[in-house]
């Protein structure tokens, strides 16, 4: 069975559309993250508290906040899960000595005749979450560095420059859509985020390690040509790989709680990812080359 | 070339043996019957299962990570005696500076006291006599206090009967502790984070107490103080006295709200007169709020936040005696009222600051029932015994207050304040008021294992209940399984016999993956599952390259034994290039990640590694194998 038979599409013929739907969707992203509607920062990095817990007997969520309320956390966020009688109660945390937990442990036994399991209790101090948010910054940041370096050494410098240009939009452009639809921001997006890095690399890597290779034989002089050539031979595995990867991904988006916001992140991830390593990492590169080229003739 | 090939498929038949047998372990553990199990438990094999099989996340099976730390500006006041407005105002700025700044504690606070005339000798006993040498020794005790509190957590643990727990240092102030597979959350909670600190402290006299709450009255119903304690600021500034007018009648209004809204919970008009009557508030605002519980000072459930506002008002503050403080009961008492309602109440009792005992000299404590004939009878209770020197200091202690109330108090808790009707010379003594035996039990466990050295707050946690974490694997495992399946037919439908070779090489990828994680002890977490189901789609990968080079290669007219050999030894550069950057994010992931975070870059770094393998190594192998056995003239791929 074959999909993609040989392909001669002109990618660098549309570079210049690329570039500008890329400059316009991440200047989009950039506006909601920065301007619009900010990121959903989860408990993990705003601090807070959350619990998630089943009754034996049906109650209202009226009731449950009155419960809460005798510990005065009658403010908290209360959400039913879907399951019966399971709730989900986020608060921030509470200014007290006591642990926020105990606090609405406490309160939620006030409930007459109605005992409950804690299924989950999640409690981020405020020092932690910024804590946190300082170690992603790092990770992420030092991952860019790792690959620049990599790439720089395994191909060439304009090589890494185009890959890592791929990554940012990337990352940005996955922000944006997080944004947008304030989705949650947690350790496991964080993780996810570094998956789609590795991912979107993983494709970009493939194409320019044809051209490597194209170039080594000497055949195509235009850059331009290089590319498409390069592009064209390696689409077959592009497509198929990043259509298998995303299936595994779309089933694991069935499950529940934080692998499912880790399985969205992905999809969005793989699917800019593909679009990024075919559309923005080669222009990039180009481009580099061009500028360096006029310069030479200077 | 034959032989090559053979010492290949040596290579890979040893491989898969150490995987299966390090699978092993798991599969027998998880195929024995109950009965099986404590067979091997009494015999003590089990460990040798349990140390070998697939470690679960807490996530997955359920259980509890608490991290603690040592609260150091808490201690430093702990530490320190004569606590002089200057002092405090000192340890207080340096407390949030250290929080805003993100600064150790110890710097900040050095830094302030060179910055200031105080002289710490005046605070501190025993640290040495330079501002320098009295900080380094206070950070060490801190430290020392880390060290200690671990101590005191893994004892209290290791009683409670926690299997497998993990207590470990994080830092230089915290501790983080991990406990697997308990079924009762809160309790355990409880049992961690409680300090333990057990105190016997004198009532003050009932007429000082009352003498208090007459002056607290009137001090709100009027806003002055009464000549009992100093003037606090000067009564000709009418500013100040008119904002503090402002700022009463705004409390007492605050008041009222609470109570007629906690009380309009249950039933509107009933409840109002009982908690509080209005026209008695305006009167006596501070012992309306009052009962009379067996000539102790009892309050309603539902007053306590009100009378707890009250003690914290800046004036009532003052009010109270210098050497004396409020303490709570522990637990509520349910008593009925006359009108017939139930109601709960909550004592507070006037203590000395002082405790005439400190828990420290406790050696024993066990949960027992309270023995027929005494005024505990039935109820469980906490027997306690001390040694020679509590004994000698309790009997002195109680021979000189006969006829006073002695409260027992565990971490600011008064369980039970007896009269102490004689002297006892034995140093035994009891704490009443438990629940249950259960909780008795806990209490006799932290009072053996000792206070906490130092006071301790929880700064994070995340648990999970068992039966969240079961769910979690099912469904898990169920994804997992059906992802794996829709990858290998596909694999099958698009590459033929060629997809069905790279179809096993998956199945033993994860197979090594599984076997790699139980024999490194790794644990496996929910996101490490999913990362496991990734690795999958990054194995596939590593085949579809192969695969695809291999039909560029025909399609050039090569042999297919050539394009075999140029289709292998082009891709994989390709995917040793490609891969190793996903490599790098996993040990970036590894190195900053935490608790789930991490176990998901285990299982992609593992699995990264072992698809190299699989993905080429083994399937090459059989490439070779089949080409050399048979001559094919069209490759099924």
């Amino acid at each position: 069975m074959r999909l993609i038979k040989e392909t001669h599409i002109q990618f660098t013929k549309y570079h210049n559309l690329f570039m500008t739907a890329s400059g316009i969707f991440l200047a989009l992203s950039l506006i909601s993250i920065f301007l619009v509607r900010g990121l959903n920062y989860g408990l993990d990095f705003t601090g807070g508290t959350l619990l998630q817990v089943s009754f034996e007997k049906p109650i209202t969520t009226a009731a449950v906040r009155q419960a809460l309320a005798t510990n005065n956390l009658e403010n908290s966020n209360i959400q039913m899960t879907g399951v019966a009688n399971e709730f989900i109660i986020r608060t921030p945390l509470h200014a007290s000595s006591d642990s926020t937990v105990v606090l609405m442990t406490k309160a939620l036994e006030s409930v007459p005749d109605n005992s409950f399991i804690t299924q989950r209790a999640e409690s981020v101090g405020p020092k932690i979450g910024k804590e946190l948010r300082a170690t992603v910054f790092q990770a992420i940041f030092w991952a860019m560095v790792v690959i620049l370096v990599y790439i720089s050494f395994r191909f060439q410098f304009k090589f890494a420059l185009g890959a890592v240009a791929a990554l940012v939009h990337d990352v940005i452009f996955t922000l944006g859509i997080f944004s947008l639809f304030q989705l949650e921001i947690s350790l496991s997006t964080i993780a996810a985020f570094l998956t789609i890095v590795g991912y979107s690399l993983n494709d970009t890597i493939v194409i320019f390690d044809r051209v490597r290779e194209n170039m080594k034989s000497k055949r195509y002089n235009v850059i331009e040509q290089l590319f498409d050539v390069s592009i064209n031979e390696s689409l077959s595995r592009t497509v198929i790989t990043s259509a298998t990867t995303l299936f595994v991904v779309l089933i694991l988006a069935f499950a529940h709680g934080e692998v499912k916001i880790f399985s969205i992140a992905l999809i969005i991830g793989i699917v800019i990812g593909t679009y990024s390593s075919l559309c923005v990492a080669s222009p990039i590169v180009i481009m580099y080359q061009k500028k360096l080229d006029a310069r030479k003739k200077k | 070339m034959f032989k090559k090939n053979v010492v290949r498929f040596i290579i890979i038949g040893l491989t898969v043996i150490l995987a299966g047998y390090a699978l092993y372990w798991t599969i027998a553990y998880h195929s024995f019957s109950s009965e099986k199990l404590e067979a091997l438990r009494t015999k003590g094999e089990l460990e040798k299962y349990e140390s070998r099989i697939i470690r679960l996340g807490l996530d997955l099976r359920g259980g509890m990570h608490i991290v603690m730390e040592v609260d150091l500006p808490k201690l430093v006041e702990t530490l320190a005696s004569n606590k002089t407005p200057q002092f405090m105002t000192i340890l207080n700025e340096a407390t949030t500076e250290a929080v805003t700044n993100e600064e150790d504690f110890f710097v900040v606070y050095r830094r302030k006291i060179a910055d200031s005339d105080l002289r710490l000798v005046r605070h501190f006993n025993g640290f040495g006599f330079k501002n320098e040498e009295i900080i380094d020794n206070l950070e060490a005790e801190a430290k020392d206090a880390v060290n200690r509190a671990m101590e005191v957590i893994r004892n209290r643990v290791d009683q409670f009967g926690v299997s497998e727990p993990s207590i470990q240092k994080s830092g230089k102030y915290r501790i983080i502790v991990e406990l697997a597979g308990i079924q009762d959350i809160n309790r355990a909670r409880e049992l961690i984070q409680s300090t333990a600190l057990l105190e016997f402290i004198l009532l003050k006299d009932a007429a000082v107490t009352q003498q208090f709450i007459t002056a607290a009255d009137n001090y709100l119903k009027t806003g002055k103080q009464d000549d009992l304690a100093p003037e606090p600021r000067d009564e000709a500034d009418t500013t100040v006295a008119l904002k503090e007018s402002k700022d009463k009648a705004m409390s007492v209004s605050e008041l009222l709200g609470v109570t007629s809204t906690e009380s309009g919970l249950e039933s509107e008009e009933a409840d109002t007169g009982l908690v509080v009557d209005e026209e008695i508030y305006k009167e006596r605002p501070f012992s309306s709020l009052l009962r009379n519980i067996d000539n102790q000072v009892g309050v309603p459930e539902r007053n306590v936040y009100a009378v707890k506002k009250i003690l914290e008002n800046p004036g009532v503050k003052k009010l109270i005696p210098f050497d004396s403080k409020f303490l709570w009961s522990a637990k509520a008492e349910r008593r009925t009222m006359q009108d017939g309602r139930t109601e709960n109440f909550y004592i507070l009792y006037h203590v000395n600051n002082e405790p005439g005992l400190l828990g420290k000299y406790v050696t024993k404590a066990s949960a027992s029932l309270g023995g027929s004939g005494t005024e505990s009878s039935g109820r469980p209770i906490v027997n306690m015994s001390m040694n020679s020197e509590g004994a000698r200091i309790f009997a002195k202690l109680t021979g000189a207050n006969i006829g006073k109330q002695l409260a027992v108090v565990l971490d600011d808790k008064v369980w039970t304040a007896p009269f102490i009707r004689v002297k006892i010379p034995d140093g035994s003594a009891y704490i009443e008021g438990m629940q249950d035996m259960n909780e008795a039990k806990d209490i006799s466990i932290v009072l053996r294992a000792g206070a906490l050295p130092a006071p301790v707050k929880t700064i994070e946690e995340r648990t999970v209940g068992p039966s969240l974490g079961r769910d979690s694997i099912n469904t898990g495992v169920r994804l997992g399984l059906i992802a794996l399946l829709v990858v290998m037919i596909f694999m099958a439908v698009y590459y033929r016999l060629s997809g069905l070779l790279a179809d096993l090489a998956l199945v033993l990828n994860i197979i090594f993956v599984l076997a790699v994680l139980s024999v490194l002890q790794a644990a496996l977490t929910l996101p490490g599952i999913a990362g496991l189901i990734l690795t999958v789609g990054m194995a596939v990968d590593a085949n579809v390259l192969v695969f695809e080079r291999i039909r560029e290669e025909l399609e050039k007219g090569k042999t297919v034994r050539a394009a075999i050999d140029t289709g292998y030894s082009r891709a994989i550069i390709t995917i040793f290039d490609a891969n190793l950057t996903t490599i790098f994010s996993a040990i970036i992931l590894m190195q900053f990640g935490t608790g789930p975070v991490k176990g998901f870059a285990v299982t992609l770094f593992w699995g990264i590694i072992s698809s190299f393998f699989t993905a080429v190594f083994v399937t090459r192998t059989f490439f070779n194998w089949a080409t050399e056995k048979w001559i094919i003239k069209k490759l099924s791929i």
